[in-house]
């Protein structure tokens, strides 16, 4: 019974690494949030990949945007309060500019983290991305993480622009 | 205290157009950052920003990174960097030795109108070595940041040059519009960048341009 559970339902965050890898993203750059605390560590272990952790999610943008316009394809991975913080940015530099910028994002205050000061965040996170005219998502806990992942990229890509996926704890705490 | 000798922005960048190599790549900040350097040396090496306030350095932060073998030079001025002063921070922990931060420090907001900033008068090369950068400089002549830029470009960095600057509050008429997509598509052809190869042509991945 182990055995199989364990079959149907594999580590996620360890997928969603995977797939980082499968893509050839190179740098990973966070603000953290506790979600994200042990795998932001295993990308600093990652041969491939490098993490830089910046003070601010608008900084974060910035850096992430500046390494693709270097050739180098990177991940920004924040709390989805950071999405919040991060408005002029994204659409003055990453939107304006047409960065492919895959965005995880932690999702904070929906019903499954029903934390009296994340309950904001997660009830205007979607209104604000629908506001900036971002394309998002919120992972499917039904199907595999690791493709999700790569389908959230390969949609940043072919629309040049920014795509953000909405994480749940289970797909992103390691 | 105003030192009304201060050099202006022109004057600076014509020392720095004297100094640079062809192969350095330029970021410059809004406004008369970015429109006068593309009057005074427009180069397919550049990336300007228009707007975007206080993200010039970072992005050249990670546009240095992702360019190891590249020097960057970022143009960023004392409001931005007061806005994003966190920037500085993850600069000096990060360190790219490839990195020059000319910081035009001019005391206003000089895009807006010349509104006066919170604190015009910091030590910001003092502030540069507190964070841990390598090498960090104030200047107020042509004359010292001719020598300075010069050893900042050879030596290994990150380097911060805060340049007393004279405010101009003039924009300065760029001789092109800076097309922000097209600015973008000519400095990553320029440098070679992998580039994005749709999944209808087989790619869904970053390939090597094709010379």
């Amino acid at each position: 019974m182990t055995t199989q559970k364990m079959e149907s339902d594999p580590h996620r965050p360890s997928e969603l690494l995977d797939a980082l890898r499968g893509l050839g993203v190179q740098l990973a750059v966070s603000v953290p949030d506790s979600w994200l605390s042990e795998i932001l560590i295993r990308i600093e272990q990652e041969p491939s990949m490098s993490l830089i952790r910046a003070t601010h999610e608008e900084e974060a943008l910035a850096v992430a945007c500046g390494a693709r316009l270097g050739g180098r394809r990177s991940v920004l991975m924040i709390q989805n309060v950071g999405l919040l913080t991060i408005g002029a940015g994204m659409v003055s530099l990453a939107q304006r500019y047409q960065f492919p910028l895959l965005i995880l994002a932690s999702y904070r205050g929906t019903l499954e983290d029903a934390i009296f000061y994340h309950i904001p965040k997660g009830r205007v996170t979607e209104p604000v991305l629908q506001g900036f005219g971002l394309r998002y998502a919120v992972a499917n806990s039904e199907r595999p993480i690791g493709e999700q992942v790569k389908q959230a990229a390969t949609f940043a890509e072919e629309s040049s622009n920014p795509f953000v996926l909405l994480l749940a704890q289970k797909d992103i705490q390691w | 205290m105003v030192n009304v000798s201060r050099p202006t922005r022109e004057t600076y960048y014509r020392v720095l157009a004297d100094c640079l190599s062809e192969e350095t790549l330029v970021v410059t900040a809004l406004g008369n950052a970015s429109y006068l350097w593309a009057k005074i040396r427009d180069a397919p090496e550049n990336f300007y920003l228009e707007d975007a306030m206080g993200l010039a350095l970072p992005l050249a932060l990670g546009l240095a990174v992702a360019q190891p073998e590249r020097k960057v030079v970022v143009v960023e001025g004392d409001g931005g960097l007061l806005m994003h002063m966190g920037a500085l921070v993850t600069l000096g922990a990060i360190a790219p030795e490839n990195l020059t931060v000319l910081l035009i420090q001019n005391g206003v907001h000089a895009a807006s109108g010349g509104q006066p900033l919170t604190n015009a008068s910091l030590d910001f090369a003092n502030l540069g070595r507190v964070l841990g950068l390598k090498h960090a400089e104030n200047i107020d002549s042509a004359e010292s940041f001719r020598t300075t830029i010069v050893a900042a470009l050879e030596r290994r960095g990150p380097s911060l040059l805060a340049l007393a600057t004279e405010p101009d509050l003039t924009a300065a008429m760029p001789p092109f519009s800076l097309d922000p997509v097209g600015t973008k598509r000519r400095f990553t052809e320029a440098i070679g960048a992998p580039q994005y190869l749709p999944t209808f042509f087989g790619g869904g991945k970053l390939v090597a341009p094709k010379f």
